[in-house]
């Protein structure tokens, strides 16, 4: 080091400001929408700093955010397009840099062929992660002519959550954080210290606390979520939802504490509902669930004596069992009997959401991403047979059965952004099927073995700091990016999608391929533009909402569109009984059914799909060395006690073993799991815990069963 | 040869008081303090360490770092006289001094001082933003490596990144001379660690006793080990 510049270090001199310039993006750590906001300094079209973008509705953001910055210069990033010059099945698939013309005309010269000899439905389009191409990407599905889009929510994230919610309330929800009014939360399966939306909500969560709003956290883990917040923190056995649901309105009823006109006029099928959680009394349920009696009786007093009560519940915490459906529906209706539902503090259903948008950006904006045309073509839809009542609900199709379509000829090209195989049970099947089709292309940052080497096509992503599309909307409130030029030949997921679009011969349907005259066509919506976001870049525009919030809409027929007094399910009231379940002949109330038994072969239950804070999926371990620093290896958390009984200690190298296989971790005695269950996180290449999973799914939402599914584990 | 070098007044002497209450481990701090300093790979200025007491059924996660101590051991065993205390009582390493004596390293009670190694994240590649690194950015090979309050920042005014960043809010940087910084109702009995060794830190944890008990015999034991 230079003389001069030790002196500088020794002084501590000024950061310097010349030339500098702040930007603003949004993370996609963690595949989240809405997004954490990021403020960060430029020089000369490279990112220098990154802090918390202020008064952001979702800031500061969290580990993963500030590691965006490292990953963006990683020297492994995809910079280039590559195609693979090795037939399928090769060790190396020989890849080699192409130019963006060379792929453009591989890409369309496929989806053509494929068309004219298969038909349009026979590609397949998907986005994984991140989220962000959604839109463009069913649009350019729509117009190509295929329903079959589907993406990582409806394979194993939120959709299973919104078909629940979406039977029982007909709106979807994952519950609120606790206003003013709240009195008492229940949290079911989500632990929003380290996830859950709206994002990093958990220092809110911590203030209503302190302001004397009680919790009751359910979740087998000893979470930082309920050690922070629960007054009452009840530990089920994985996948016994319905069972704990069906005891604590087994007290509420019992003990007269619902809210008896909400129930009578507003419950569809609430007698069958009483007479169904009568065979669940407390004790009972002690024995199925394992959660002491005296506790169940004491959150279901805690809960439907404190109204108004609210709810916060996850994505998918609940749903990843071959109980899903009716296992979430039977949460949902815990604060529908109390009478919680859309009164100020309790369930909400918001009265003036951007309607343009119907519903988050997860869901693209219908107008933009043609959901008409896609209506239309329903009929093709490779799940409607599998899962009618998914396929009536949620326009996105179940992708699970990806294998069966395959090798039954349905699907012969793939459009894949963010594709990733590690999502499916059984993943070596899905890699398998995705070679043998005719062609396959996927978007991506790196090049990533286990999706990639079964490919035809790899192309370079623009990251977070590299994309303007799309821009953020937060309730009305809508936020634009200001993102510097892409490295090497990256483009942003919407640009490729627009390409792909003009070269198909839409030009104008796809603005000639410019992204900001896409976003300038959902902004339009609102009588705005990217150039009115740049101008208001750090506060955002708010659009003004034509009336003020209102509650119980379900009195006035301010939920319904044909402005009826009652919910928008078939009923119009909630459903205790499903009349859709009913019509395709599945259990119409939440039923509970016992999930796989655990035998002294394995006698332990595996839960996987649970996030640690600093990784999401399979991303960010070899994304950004600074995250893998924090956890290099696949550690499967036991209880102390359960591992004692195994002589395991930490950091042994260890077996984790189901009936479908088996793989070598590293183990982590922690109180965080209760005796009899381990779990690990999902994602790891070396050590896959989807293999260990059968390709079994809950039989209305088709969702894999990643917490179910019984173990052992035993020292090498 | 131990002598301190004051730099500046006595105007302040900022602290973190961390609510161990609110800590979930997520580890946003550490990475935080990794991008504002860029610290070479292995050293992370703030560290978590996970503390389980079976009894209370509770895992605390304890955020700990240079705490920045009034009588800082660590400039006491220095043998070049690198390190001192600068205005505001922020302690800091004389990297002009510093000769990577070690001595500081086995003197510190709670462990969080490290020797730089000669490793990058990306050898042999231009990384602009490591290029266009500041002063605090700088980690010379061999010479101690710690946490300083990212005193860059305070001089313009801004907070530390780590307790900016923290999205639990579990962290507030005070100046434990002003009364009104420190906030008494919000902050029961904010609690030194291993008051006993007398350094007499400037981060202090809200925490019950017993679970910093844990605490304690966690962090001495890491120390021996690092020392």
């Amino acid at each position: 080091m230079e003389k001069e510049e030790q002196l500088v270090h020794a002084q501590w001199a000024v950061r310097p400001g010349e030339g500098m310039e702040a930007g603003y993006t949004f993370c996609d750590g963690c595949n989240e929408v809405p997004f954490c906001g990021i403020k960060f300094t430029k020089k000369d079209e490279s990112v220098t700093h990154v802090e918390p973008w202020p008064d952001f509705p979702a800031s500061p953001p969290c580990s993963k955010a500030y590691a965006t910055l490292q990953r963006l210069y990683h020297p492994n990033r995809l910079k280039y397009p590559m195609k693979r010059t090795r037939p399928k099945g090769s060790t190396d698939p020989g890849y080699v840099r192409i130019s963006w013309n060379e792929a453009y005309d591989m890409i369309t010269g496929h989806l053509k062929r494929i068309k004219k000899t298969y038909g349009p439905h026979a590609v397949f389009f998907y986005v994984g992660d991140p989220k962000e191409p959604r839109a463009a990407v069913q649009r350019l599905a729509a117009t190509f002519g295929s329903v079959n889009y589907g993406c990582e929510s409806s394979t194993a994230c939120r959709r299973g959550a919104m078909l629940a919610e979406l039977l029982t309330y007909g709106f979807p929800t994952m519950g609120n954080l606790p206003t003013e009014e709240t009195k008492v939360t229940l949290i079911w399966g989500t632990n929003p210290a380290y996830s859950g939306q709206p994002f990093m909500c958990h220092a809110q969560l911590l203030e209503a606390k302190e302001r004397g709003v009680k919790f009751i956290v359910v979740d087998p883990r000893l979470t930082p979520t309920a050690q922070t917040l629960a007054h009452i923190h009840l530990q089920p056995r994985p996948a016994t939802t319905a069972a704990l649901a069906a005891g604590i309105m087994h007290v509420i009823f019992k003990e007269d504490l619902h809210d008896k006109d909400f129930c009578r006029d507003w419950i569809h099928g609430i007698d069958e509902l009483k007479n169904y959680v009568r065979e669940f009394p407390p004790e009972k349920v002690e024995k199925i669930t394992w959660v002491p009696a005296n506790k169940i009786i004491e959150a279901a007093r805690l809960y439907a004596t404190n109204g108004p009560g609210g709810m916060k519940t996850g994505a998918q915490g609940t749903t990843h069992d071959s109980n899903a459906t009716n296992n979430h529906r039977a949460i949902l209706l815990i604060p529908a009997i109390c009478g919680y539902i859309d009164v100020p503090g309790g369930v909400l259903k918001p009265t003036n959401p951007l309607v343009e948008m119907a519903g988050p950006w997860a869901d693209g904006p219908p107008e933009f991403s043609m959901r008409d045309k896609m209506n239309q073509m329903k009929e093709h839809r490779l799940d409607i047979e599998a899962f009618p009542v998914w396929a009536e609900k949620l326009w996105e199709v179940q992708t699970n059965y990806l294998v069966e379509w395959i090798k039954q000829g349905k699907i012969k090209g793939l459009l894949g952004w963010g594709l990733n195989t590690m999502i499916w049970p059984q993943s070596h099947e899905y890699q398998q099927a995705i070679a043998g089709l005719e062609f396959a292309m996927a978007v991506d940052y790196f090049y990533r073995p286990w999706t990639h080497d079964y490919v035809d096509l790899v192309l370079p992503a623009a990251m977070n700091y590299e994309r303007l599309a799309p821009f953020a909307f937060f309730d009305r409130k809508i936020f634009g990016r200001s993102p510097i030029a892409p490295l090497g030949e990256c483009k942003e997921d919407w640009k490729i999608a627009l390409d792909i679009g003009v070269r198909l011969g839409h030009k104008d349907l796809f603005f000639d391929g410019d992204v900001e005259a896409a976003c300038n066509e959902i902004l339009g919506l609102w009588n705005i533009t990217y150039d009115d976001l740049r101008k208001n870049q750090e506060r955002g525009i708010g659009i003004p909402a034509k009336g003020p919030e209102l509650f119980k809409k379900y009195e006035t027929g301010d939920i319904r569109p044909d402005k009826k007094p009652g919910f928008m399910t078939p009923s119009g009231k909630i459903e205790a009984v499903s009349t859709t379940l009913k019509k395709y002949g599945y259990p119409a109330l939440p039923e509970y059914k016992e999930p796989m038994q655990t035998t002294t072969e394995y006698p332990l239950i595996l839960i996987s799909g649970s996030r640690i804070p600093f990784i999401t999926h399979s991303k960010w371990r070899e994304d950004a060395p600074w995250l893998l620093e924090l956890q290099r290896e696949p550690l499967l958390t036991i209880n102390p006690k359960d591992a004692v009984e195994r002589k395991i200690q930490e950091g042994d190298e260890i077996i984790l073993k189901t009936t479908w296989g088996q793989m070598q971790v590293t183990a982590k005695p922690t109180i965080m799991v209760p005796r009899g269950v381990v779990g690990i996180m999902h994602g790891w290449a070396k050590a896959n815990v989807n293999e260990l999973i059968p390709r079994q799914f809950d039989p209305i939402s088709g969702f894999p069963v990643f917490k179910e599914v019984v173990c052992q584990v035993s020292k090498i | 040869m131990n002598e301190m070098r004051h730099k500046g007044g006595d105007m302040a002497r900022y602290g973190i008081i961390v609510d161990l209450n609110r800590c979930t481990g997520c580890m946003t701090c550490v990475i935080a303090c990794k991008q504002e300093n860029l610290t070479r790979p292995g050293v992370s200025w703030n560290k978590v360490l996970e503390v389980e007491n079976e009894t209370f059924e509770r895992i605390v996660y304890f955020r700990y770092a240079c705490m920045h101590c009034e009588d800082p051991p660590c400039a006491k065993a220095c043998p070049n006289g690198a390190i001192y205390k600068r205005e505001g009582g922020i302690v800091l390493v004389d990297q002009d001094k510093c000769r990577g004596a070690h001595a500081c390293v086995a003197a510190c009670p709670y462990g969080v001082i490290s020797i730089n190694p000669d490793e990058e994240y990306f050898p042999g590649e231009n990384v602009p933003l490591q290029a266009k690194g500041e002063s605090n950015r700088v980690h010379p090979p061999g010479k101690a490596s710690m946490c300083t309050l990212c005193a860059h920042r305070i001089d313009e005014g801004r907070e530390p990144a780590c307790v900016v960043a923290c999205p639990s809010q579990a962290m507030t940087f005070v100046d434990l001379d002003d009364s009104q910084n420190v906030k008494p109702t919000k902050f029961p009995k904010p609690q030194a660690l291993l008051a006993s060794e007398g350094s007499n830190p400037k981060v202090r944890y809200i925490v019950s006793n017993d679970l910093f008990k844990d605490v304690e015999r966690r962090i001495s034991k890491k120390a021996d080990v690092h020392s």
